[in-house]
């Protein structure tokens, strides 16, 4: 993964597949305290303390068919290379929540990367799920929930495809008056 | 942004399709979003096919994904069901290639030889 919006894709995808109705992803920038932490929680149906232990073994994995699980290891990867870490929360019938911790200013952090591709793509694939996402950076603030994105009236008369464009322009404005950076702060960029 | 005469039209164009979508059927297009589709470049081949699709005025069209079907070396994979003819699906699909199949398998009705890797004639 060239960069964190991608791992994020990758953990939302994991909360799609464990049944999740509902996914929450919270991006925030913290200077003072020097860290981007980023957090994926559903109300899927959760880990119990042996899968918990296994979800971040490469070699393991809960779907059939498959030999390897890599999505979890190589966000952890990702952010331990760069001083930070992964914590998962879990618990069966309770859902999952992933969090990782970046160091912002660290020179091997990976960018942040095209957050709102992420979730347009994410909304995409997953009509019925309802997302919400927040960031929290220096300049700003930004919220949203998929199902309060559009009108009543604009979900009635408009397709899936003009809705999907529609999100975008949305998510992108309303990152871009957070002061969002594809870069995600710190030195670099 | 869009002026409500924009969105406007835009009803006019998608009230059509769906009319249209539910008197034959309307063509559906998967893109793989497992780990390995999303690490190939799964995201923009979506993000190219939602953009080509919305050029095209083609709001007739469903977008949904899958996750790993086991060919990873041939990810970012997309199948094209068009109802009444054989499902294809295409390999190593960038957000060039996925452009390029929205213009012609979906809106020209011609499947891109080159990038098939498999046809399901009998569903």
């Amino acid at each position: 993964m060239v960069d964190i919006s991608l791992h994020l894709l990758d953990l939302m995808q994991n909360s799609a597949r464990a049944q999740a109705t509902e996914v929450a992803l919270e991006v925030a920038e913290d200077r003072e305290r020097d860290t981007l932490t980023v957090t994926v929680t559903d109300n899927g149906k959760g880990m119990d303390d042996e899968e918990k232990r296994l979800a971040l073994d490469p070699f393991y994995t809960t779907k059939q068919g498959k030999k390897v699980g890599l999505g979890l290891p190589l966000v952890m990867q990702a952010a331990r290379m760069c001083g930070g870490d992964v914590k998962v929360e879990s618990g069966p019938g309770s859902g999952t929540k992933v969090q990782v911790t970046f160091s912002l200013s660290h020179l091997d952090r990976q960018p942040l990367g095209d957050i709102p591709a992420t979730l347009v793509s994410f909304m995409a694939g997953n009509p019925d799920i309802e997302l919400s996402f927040s960031y929290v950076g220096e300049k700003g603030t930004f919220h949203m929930t998929s199902s309060r994105l559009f009108s009543k009236r604009e979900k009635e008369t408009l397709g899936q495809i003009a809705l999907l464009s529609l999100a975008e322009e949305r998510l992108r404005a309303g990152l871009a008056r957070a002061g969002f950076r594809p870069d995600g702060g710190g030195v670099i960029g | 942004m869009k002026s409500i005469k924009d969105l406007e039209r835009v009803k006019e164009q998608a009230l059509a399709e769906i009319r249209l979508r539910a008197s034959s059927g309307s063509p559906r297009v998967t893109v793989g979003m497992g780990t390995c589709g999303i690490a190939a470049g799964a995201r923009e081949t979506m993000l190219a096919i939602i953009d080509e699709l919305k050029k095209r005025q083609r709001f007739d069209v469903t977008i949904t994904e899958t996750g790993c079907i086991g060919l990873c070396a041939k990810e970012p994979i997309v199948e094209v069901e068009i109802p009444g003819e054989p499902k294809v699906v295409y390999g190593n699909v960038d957000a060039a290639r996925a452009r390029q199949i929205v213009a012609s398998h979906i809106v020209n009705r011609r499947v891109v030889d080159d990038w098939v890797i498999n046809r399901k004639e009998d569903e």
